[in-house]
């Protein structure tokens, strides 16, 4: 359910690379408000990964801004409230975005404990017991309590996704974005992932989710971005683009997937 | 001629034991401290490497079309990957000051590299002086030596620490810093413990290396372990016997140390098995 009030605006993005003969990003103006859960498909190649990891500026874009809480975070400084330039941190924005990969990236030489707390700890100044506490909760939601001693070697695909969902959690993020989540899951294991994903829209997360499951983004979904060739092709509630797609690209990607 | 090594030579070496301590502890201090300032120049330099800095970048942008060489495409109005102002906007002086320093050093042998120093730089440059530590190492041939030792070790260094940094995989900084975490926590609590598992073993090898390298500063003066038996040697007219003792020697400290770190380094792979 959105609620009309905007969390990241984004005006125009583009990524180049090799100067301009690969456009990964063409021009992509879209508003996420918050409680938004915002699913972003296309073809592979079409930008939608590229486009996720510049709303936390892991891709640094060629040209273009992004709004985030009001605050222009392409630019290396921004007028406060005050009209004063203050320097724009992205270590502290990024805290306010957690991110999911497709390939997990847990941390291998920590347990699933220390995964969780170093974030909270280095960089929130929460002490310890606070943060082991706090895990535990999280761990527990996702069932995997009895898991917090081990490392992630010792766990199945679903379990790591699960704790790399709550260790961004941990951060107490304005907006998850999820990168193809369940994209490198067994079959078997991409239901659970999708279930703790789902809870969390239901409880009013903010999320973008790119991904390629279509059941995914029309039950939980509330909007459908299609994007090909680095551009925003339509954009629509889940009826509207599985049922109603307009632009000849979509219906004939949705003829291939659905 | 009777049997090539004799039990009586051995007992007849028992006076310059008190030498042979004191080459130990010289072998030990030298390859001591040339790891510690090796490492040190190798992190440098393996930091330089990896930068990105990019002084002429601006030169590139403020004056495309210059020569010539860096024009406008005109189809898309971007700047081209090509002509002599790219080339010198993406020039990184200190990646080639490093690359040239790294290059040079394992291109050369060790006994040069050693003998430059301390001929070339210790004896006209500078002026050491002469006290000695514990009452026997001549701290002006000893210095120089750990300098050689150690700029050459770093070069070495160097390219173990940067292939081991470049071997986390990207997916690590990535999730680090989507975390909020800084560019220097994330190197503090994600990359360096990975990195330095990894190249454990290859650094390893390398300090090894460095003691047994570093019987080369005989050359110089060094009153190492191979120093002590060239000494004893022509004291004693012994040949064999002094070199078998040394030979003792280096095998005690490199064996148990390299077996050493092989625990370590199991004890730090946990993470890697089930």
């Amino acid at each position: 359910m959105a609620t009309g009030d905007k969390l990241i605006q984004v005006r125009d993005l583009k990524k180049y690379y090799n100067r301009g003969s690969i456009k990964a990003l063409d021009g992509i103006t879209v508003d996420i408000d918050r409680g938004d859960v915002m699913v972003v498909i296309g073809p592979s190649g079409s930008g939608k990964s590229t486009f996720l990891r510049s709303l936390n500026l892991l891709e640094q874009p060629t040209g273009g801004s992004i709004f985030f809480d009001g605050v222009d975070i392409t630019k290396p400084k921004f007028p406060d409230k005050d009209g004063k330039l203050v320097k724009v941190d992205i270590d502290h924005h990024r805290q306010k975005m957690g991110m999911v990969f497709q390939h997990f990236n847990l941390f291998p030489h920590m347990t699933i404990m220390d995964n969780m707390t170093l974030a909270p700890i280095q960089v929130k100044h929460m002490n310890k017991a606070e943060a082991e506490e706090k895990a535990l909760t999280l761990l527990d939601r996702v069932g995997l309590k009895d898991r917090a001693g081990a490392y992630p070697i010792q766990l199945s695909g679903g379990q790591k996704q699960r704790i790399a969902i709550v260790r961004a959690l941990m951060m107490e993020p304005e907006v998850m974005l999820f990168d193809e989540p369940t994209s490198a899951l067994d079959p078997e294991m991409v239901g659970e992932v999708l279930e703790v994903m789902k809870e969390l829209a239901q409880e009013g997360m903010t999320m973008v989710v790119v991904t390629h499951e279509m059941g995914f983004a029309r039950e939980v979904g509330n909007r459908v971005l299609f994007m090909a060739d680095g551009k925003l092709l339509e954009e629509g509630t889940p009826v509207d683009i599985f049922e109603h797609p307009k632009h000849p690209r979509l219906q004939d990607f949705l003829s291939k997937v659905l | 001629m009777g049997s090539f090594i004799q039990l009586k030579n051995f007992e007849a070496l028992l006076p310059y034991a008190n030498m042979f301590k004191e080459g130990l502890i010289t072998t030990v201090l030298l390859a001591f401290f040339t790891v510690l300032l090796g490492f040190v120049l190798g992190l440098v330099l393996s930091v330089m490497r990896m930068s990105n800095i990019r002084p002429f970048l601006w030169l590139a942008h403020a004056f495309p079309g210059t020569f010539g060489f860096f024009e406008r495409d005109k189809k898309s109005g971007l700047l081209r990957d090509s002509g002599f102002l790219y080339h010198l906007g993406r020039f990184n002086p200190l990646a080639f000051l490093a690359t040239a320093y790294v290059e040079i050093i394992r291109s050369t042998p060790v006994l040069v590299q050693v003998m430059v120093i301390y001929f070339g730089v210790f004896s006209q440059l500078f002026e050491l002086p002469s006290f000695k530590i514990f009452g026997f190492i001549a701290f002006n041939r000893f210095f120089p030596g750990v300098v050689a030792l150690a700029m050459n070790s770093g070069a070495y260094l160097c390219e173990i620490i940067r292939s081991g940094l470049q071997s986390v995989e990207g997916g690590q900084t990535e999730a680090a810093r989507s975390l909020g975490l800084s560019q220097l926590q994330n190197m503090r609590f994600i990359i360096l413990p990975q990195a330095i598992k990894n190249i454990l073993p290859a650094i390893a090898n390398e300090f090894v290396t460095i003691i047994k390298e570093s019987a080369i500063t005989y050359t110089i003066g060094v009153q190492d372990i191979m120093a002590m038996v060239q000494a004893i040697k022509s004291a004693s007219y012994i040949i064999m016997e002094p070199l078998l003792v040394a030979t003792a020697l280096y095998f005690c400290l490199c064996f148990p140390l390299s077996k050493l770190i092989a625990y370590i380094e199991r004890r730090m792979s946990r993470g890697d098995r089930r």
